[in-house]
């Protein structure tokens, strides 16, 4: 049985129709046709589906849409303002860390939240953080050094 | 000679050219494209991984609304369908669905399209299908028993080297080097080690996609994530035969291959379930069906015998190698790998392809290299600590020596990096080096370069950008015609509109493509210098290009912009001005990495953390250093993640056991610590500014390195890869 609802997205209002089945991610996707949340594996393991609610991260496959009502909801098409990207996109490009891109959304709104809550982390602290988003391209090494230099660059 | 003006650009850490679009989440990856009236494809798999299928009966799923096709092996009955796979060599050909037999667990028995993935899924559900379960078999060394199940029913038992019958077996790489046995009555001592590894899953982030779209006269269009779009075109071509002409494949920002996206996996599916329904369809994988139905690399037991002289100094090495396959592929080419970058006078090897009830293997980054330069460098550490030998000296005393490489300084570069001749280490805590070794191929390559009447460059061709060689080729086309670096923009075009070009695999872009695109700057310059020879009445010899400009040697303030010449141009009898260049083949040099590994290991639980990681390799010439870092420190992490927790693990009744990211264990952030890189620079002959492939050498070392730090520091020699806690206990406790 289909439903509409709305979801508050990047600060504005999407008025959308789902099944109690849908999950937030295909919500996001197809409904709102914002792409920039990834499916890499279905089960909450990999992070690519990760969006902000309320601030937090959370894996978006991995909840149904219906229980992000009344909730902000972030994704990565709502950081860059008119045009102007925040320290942490800045970074990811000038510190090489992104390769093929798929985990980025995700690992770049991890790392925001992470410095909205902590501004300047340790590595350990950035390491734990971003644990829930894998990445098979970079090893990690030129991630944690681009939320370093994020935090840095917001001193 | 014309010198360039300004700045180098090779050599530069210019960020990717397409990381604007990646962190804004505008890059467009295939599961991002919606076409109208797109239908979507699922597959319905075997549960069993043998069987003998009785009846299928799809009448349900076709009658089930929205269920706009059903395909299965016995629809297709006159039609050529079927998976060729050209992977190093060996032809893989089998069909698109299986009909009387299933040989894995995953297997692809029918395709539905419907109306939306739900729908299709349903349909699934409802196709009867009647098996009559066999017994299966997973571990090569069961497979080649005599009395082991037969899989593919056409295989008569194989002659090996030494004489015995191998069942499940119909293809062997050999090799002979000198007199092994001769090699052994000389040498000192004699090490015979048997070493495991199992399958691993390249575990790209984005599952295999595509959509393809037929029109009514049969010409086919599809958008597919892949390395190589000339491949997916010419697989599709084949695989359904359909003239090639007819065939455009369109490559979709792609989320990682390592190997695996080369095409025959779903867009041969895709392209089927558009012609049946005459609608755009999209085929795309779920994690669970990367594990079943992927291309993973193969698995291998192999008992190595080497002879050594009490100086340390490598006599001989003798291979015997089962390459666990799954139900079609190769991986005993690589058996090749025991010989490494040494100078080893007597080698020998017999390296089998075995079959067994499990996905068809295919490539993975270095394709058979971390498997078997793990086995070749572990036996290599356990013999230098042996013979009280460092294992770097022990590695420096045997290296080869030559033109375009060095080896020998790549080595010492890490050691150097970690202060390897002064470490130190705490209780549980080790040390390992190793070394593994690939040299780059070579493809076809054909690239056009134009420059624009304000003066920007563009630079044509179908190369798919994994590694960041867009960036690559733009700085390789900047240095060469003179523009900045702002002013090139790099254009991917689809197999209808460029020039072949060589997938993006076998650390071949950079070298192949990185000639074709500078050979295209080069005619642009020249003819650059030409038309500004004439305007700034300067000999073509006397000028000087970069930065935008053409300037006369010597006097700054005789200069024109590029865009001036471009217009020019566009008026003189030359016209426009463009240059192409095509690469076929040059012999490459060998590249290797080396790495250095610190682990501490607690005894009571077995976890081995990783305290530190060092790699260095020999790239050539790094046209970009933040890309080769990139990919040694993705590669590095591979290979560590291998060597401690990646397996495909299988039951005896050949299902899988952990086909998702839960159970397959890939690295975290908190698994590695930082990556610590040192690049060599020998420069090559053939390469573009004399670099060399490094996509693949960095995963190579890293399993033998985490083994010996392991033995450095609780003194057992692992030799089942990977080295999960329960393997490090069990150790500990047989001590």
């Amino acid at each position: 049985m289909k439903m509409p609802i709305t979801l508050r997205i990047n600060g504005e209002d999407y008025d959308i129709t789902v099944e109690g089945r849908t999950r937030l991610l295909d919500a996001i996707r197809e409904q709102c046709e914002l792409t920039g949340a990834k499916e890499g594996c279905s089960t909450g393991d990999c992070g690519a589906c990760t969006v902000l609610l309320d601030g937090k991260p959370i894996t978006s496959c991995m909840c149904f849409a219906v229980t992000a009502l009344g909730k902000e909801i972030t994704t990565i098409e709502g950081l860059a303002r008119n045009g102007e990207l925040t320290t942490v996109q800045q970074a990811f490009i000038d510190r090489g860390g992104l390769q093929c891109g798929i985990c980025t959304p995700g690992m770049i709104l991890s790392a925001t939240a992470l410095l909205e809550e902590t501004p300047h982390p340790t590595k350990d602290e950035i390491r734990f953080a971003l644990a829930g988003n894998l990445c098979r391209c970079t090893g990690y090494q030129k991630i944690i050094e681009s939320v370093v230099a994020a935090s840095e660059a917001a001193k | 000679m014309v010198t360039t003006l300004g700045e180098h650009v090779i050599g530069q850490r210019i960020p990717r050219v397409d990381a604007l679009e990646k962190v804004t989440g505008r890059a467009k990856y295939t599961s991002d494209m919606k076409l109208p009236g797109m239908l979507y494809g699922v597959f319905l798999r075997s549960p069993y991984a043998h069987a003998i299928i009785k009846r299928i009966d799809t009448s349900k799923a076709e009658a089930l609304p929205g269920v706009r096709a059903v395909i299965t092996q016995a629809s297709l009955a006159g039609r050529v369908a079927k998976i060729v796979d050209e992977a190093h060599g060996t032809s893989i050909d089998f069909q698109a669905f299986a009909d009387n037999k299933v040989k894995y667990q995953g297997e692809k028995i029918a395709a539905i399209a419907a109306t939306s993935k739900e729908v299709a899924e349903e349909a699934a559900k409802l196709i009867e299908v009647e098996y009559e379960v066999l017994p299966a078999v997973v571990d090569p060394r069961e497979a080649i028993k005599t009395d082991a199940p037969v899989i593919h029913d056409a295989d008569k038992p194989y002659k090996a080297a030494d004489g015995r019958l191998l069942s499940n077996t119909h293809h062997s790489t050999d090799g002979v080097t000198g007199d092994v046995e001769q090699g052994f009555a000389q040498s000192d001592q004699i090490f015979e080690d048997t070493y495991v590894v199992p399958r691993a899953h390249q575990s790209y982030i984005e599952p295999q996609v595509a959509i393809a779209d037929v029109s009514p006269d049969g010409k086919v269009t599809c958008w597919t994530s892949t390395q190589g779009i000339f491949s997916v075109r010419n697989n599709i071509a084949r695989c359904l035969d359909i003239p090639q002409h007819k065939v455009n494949v369109i490559g979709m920002t792609i989320g990682g291959g390592f190997g695996a996206k080369f095409g025959g996996v779903v867009d041969t599916y895709a392209v089927l379930l558009a012609q049946a329904t005459g609608r755009p369809v999209k085929v795309l994988y779920n994690r669970e069906e990367e594990f079943l139905d992927g291309r993973p690399a193969p698995g291998l037991v192999i008992t190595i015998k080497t002879g050594v002289r009490k100086d340390g100094k490598i006599i001989a090495r003798k291979a015997m190698a089962l390459w666990d396959c799954g139900v079609q592929g190769s991986g005993s080419w690589a058996t090749a790998r025991i010989r490494g970058v040494y100078d080893i006078p007597n080698v020998e090897y017999h390296g089998y392809d075995v079959v067994t009830n499990k996905p068809p293997t295919g490539a993975y980054r270095a394709p058979g290299g971390p498997q078997c330069s793990f086995a070749s460098e572990a036996q290599l550490n356990k013999i230098a600590r042996s013979l009280g030998i460092d294992p770097v000296d022990f590695r420096l005393l045997n290296m080869r020596e030559g033109p375009e490489v060095d080896f020998k300084a790549t080595l010492q570069a890490v050691a150097e990096k970690v202060g390897w001749y002064n470490r130190g280490k705490g209780a549980n805590e080790g040390w390992g080096v190793a070394v593994g070794e690939w040299t780059n191929g070579a493809g076809a390559a054909g690239a056009v370069c134009t420059l624009q009447d304000d003066g920007s460059i563009k630079v044509f061709s179908g190369l798919m950008d994994i590694t960041g060689t867009d960036t690559a080729m733009a700085q390789i086309a900047a240095e060469v015609s003179g523009a900045s670096i702002e002013k090139v923009t790099v254009v991917r075009g689809d197999t209808n509109s460029v020039p072949i070009a060589p997938g993006s695999g076998g650390s071949q872009i950079t070298f192949s493509m990185g000639n074709a695109v500078s050979r295209a700057a080069k005619e642009v310059r020249d003819r650059i210098l030409e038309v500004a020879s004439d305007m700034l009445e300067a000999r073509p010899d006397d000028l000087e290009v970069g930065n935008d400009k053409v300037a006369v040697k010597g006097a700054p303030d005789r200069a024109i912009t590029l865009a001036d010449v471009a217009k020019k141009a566009q008026r003189t009898t030359g016209g426009p001005i463009s240059g192409k260049g095509s690469f076929a083949q040059q012999p490459s040099a060998t590249t290797i990495a080396a790495q250095i590994v610190k682990v501490s290991v607690d005894t009571d639980t077995g976890k081995v953390t990783v305290r530190r990681v060092a790699e260095s390799l020999d790239c050539g010439k790094a046209i970009n250093p933040m890309a080769v870092e990139g990919q040694m420190e993705g590669g590095s992490a591979q290979g560590i993640g291998w060597g401690l927790w990646e397996q495909m693990v299988y039951a005896p009744d050949g299902r899988n056991l952990n086909a998702g990211f839960l159970d397959y264990h890939l690295p975290t952030s908190m698994d590695l610590p930082d990556i610590e890189i040192a690049l060599v620079e020998v420069a090559t002959l053939n390469g573009p500014f004399g670099a060399k492939g490094v996509g693949e050498p960095p995963i190579t070392p890293g399993i033998a390195a985490v083994q010996e730090a392991i033995n450095d520091a609780v003194a057992i020699e692992l030799h089942e890869v990977p080295f999960i806690p329960e393997r490090v206990r069990a150790s500990l406790k047989a001590k």
